[in-house]
């Protein structure tokens, strides 16, 4: 599948306030925990070998499960395949609640659900819907049932 | 570099809604040929593929760093997404109609995280002025909208970085500020439990939440960053509330002095 590598690798250098060298195994078996240069970036996880400019991988942290695994490591789990988990072992329990926390709140998906929520609460508290001073009220992607839409989209064509 | 796959796929396949789809002709890098996809947008990731009944993804366009442009009206219906940086690429696409050009354009330009991220900051600050004013029983929502309206010009385009975000900050609070003195001491005189400590102190109590950053007075120093300036700021209020408190009095008393009853 093709995509836009350069246009990556330009956002992967952006400043980011989650960045740190942890240990981090792959899911495969047979990976063992090699340290990297951690990096969140809007919603993808850059890792770095250490000192090189360009990362090694980036994964989408979106319909996955974050989770703490013992005292100072946590998982990221792809939904459809729970045991395949991503490993990484941080320095200080705190830096992984901080990771945790952090990659939690960054998926677009979360996001979203609170845009909804304010959307909502406000539109109730004032009568206004504060996206029409924006233009937006009408993007699909803003509206309110969206949250709630729980049909399975047809997948057979994927 | 790697980009997992499977993850962008399993996204794009799982529950979470799509934000628009539909057939675009992308030009093509070499030759300038446009090619008809089938485009998913989904966050802030454009898929595109041959048809949309086909098991394989041609490819994925991340939508971080890029502006949307309409181009020339040329009765081809085109627009650009150009990813700024050196050496980053320019994807060319052209739509079947107006109608379909302009809503590609409209749902690309609130496509990106960092766009959501900034509403989402923004409506969190109104939704929390919204809360306050219900709870000091005072409706004045006329007042923060219309200084919304006048400090949102530029939020509809995408804006990058992190002086887009003191930007929008700072214009949210120009409006609002005028009435940040009164504020505090109106929602003590309320006795509101919810937000002030029970004090007899009619000034911004100091271990009580602080007022939103809309609240703050438009000054020449950063409130969030010298508080004893902000404290100076308000303490001279209160030496003039203190001034005009003592001459009303006086004058009172000068008016006891005089008889109560005019005996003619």
């Amino acid at each position: 599948m093709r995509f836009n590598e350069k246009e990556l690798v330009s956002l992967s250098r952006q400043p980011s306030e989650m960045a740190a060298e942890l240990g981090m195994r792959g899911p495969k078996k047979g990976d063992v925990v090699k340290k990297r240069l951690v990096k969140l970036v809007v919603n993808f996880l850059f890792y770095f070998r250490t000192d090189e400019e360009e990362p090694i991988g980036a994964l989408l942290l979106e319909q996955c499960r974050v989770e703490r695994e013992d005292r100072q490591s946590f998982s990221i789990a792809f939904l459809d395949e729970a045991e395949r988990k991503y490993l990484f072992e941080c320095d200080s329990e705190e830096q992984c609640r901080e990771w945790v926390d952090s990659i939690m709140k960054a998926s677009y998906e979360f996001m979203r659900k609170n845009l909804i929520f304010y959307r909502t609460e406000i539109h109730r508290l004032t009568g206004k819907d504060p996206l029409e001073q924006y233009g937006i009220s009408d993007e699909t992607r803003f509206q309110v049932n969206n949250g709630l839409r729980l049909m399975p989209r047809d997948t057979s064509s994927l | 570099m790697k980009l997992h796959e499977k993850m962008l796929t399993h996204y794009l396949s799982c529950t979470s809604p799509v934000d628009k789809e539909g057939y675009l002709y992308k030009k093509k890098e070499r030759n300038a040929t446009y090619q008809r996809r089938w485009f998913v947008l989904k966050a802030n990731l454009l898929f595109y593929q041959d048809r949309p009944a086909d098991r394989h993804l041609l490819g994925v366009i991340v939508l971080e760093g890029c502006a949307v442009r309409r181009s020339e009206p040329d009765g081809q219906f085109t627009f650009s997404l150009v990813f700024e940086g050196p050496g980053l690429k320019t994807y060319r696409f052209a739509a079947g109609d107006g109608q379909t050009q302009e809503s590609w354009v409209k749902a690309l330009l609130s496509a990106s995280h960092c766009y959501l991220s900034l509403l989402v900051r923004d409506l969190g600050r109104q939704y929390e002025e919204a809360k306050q004013q219900q709870g000091s029983g005072e409706s004045r929502p006329s007042s923060s909208v219309s200084a919304l309206k006048q400090s949102t010009p530029n939020f509809l385009f995408p804006v990058q970085g992190p002086t887009a975000v003191v930007r929008v900050g700072r214009s949210f609070s120009a409006g609002t500020a005028l009435q940040a003195p009164s504020i505090p001491t109106k929602v003590v005189a309320k006795k509101s439990p919810k937000l002030w400590p029970r004090r007899n102190a009619h000034v911004t109590p100091l271990n009580g939440p602080a007022p939103l950053y809309g609240e703050w007075p438009l000054v020449d120093f950063d409130p969030l960053q010298d508080f004893s300036k902000l404290h100076d700021y308000y303490g001279q209020e209160v030496k003039k509330a203190r001034e005009e408190w003592l001459r009303s009095r006086r004058a009172e008393e000068e008016h006891s002095d005089g008889d109560l009853i005019d005996l003619g």
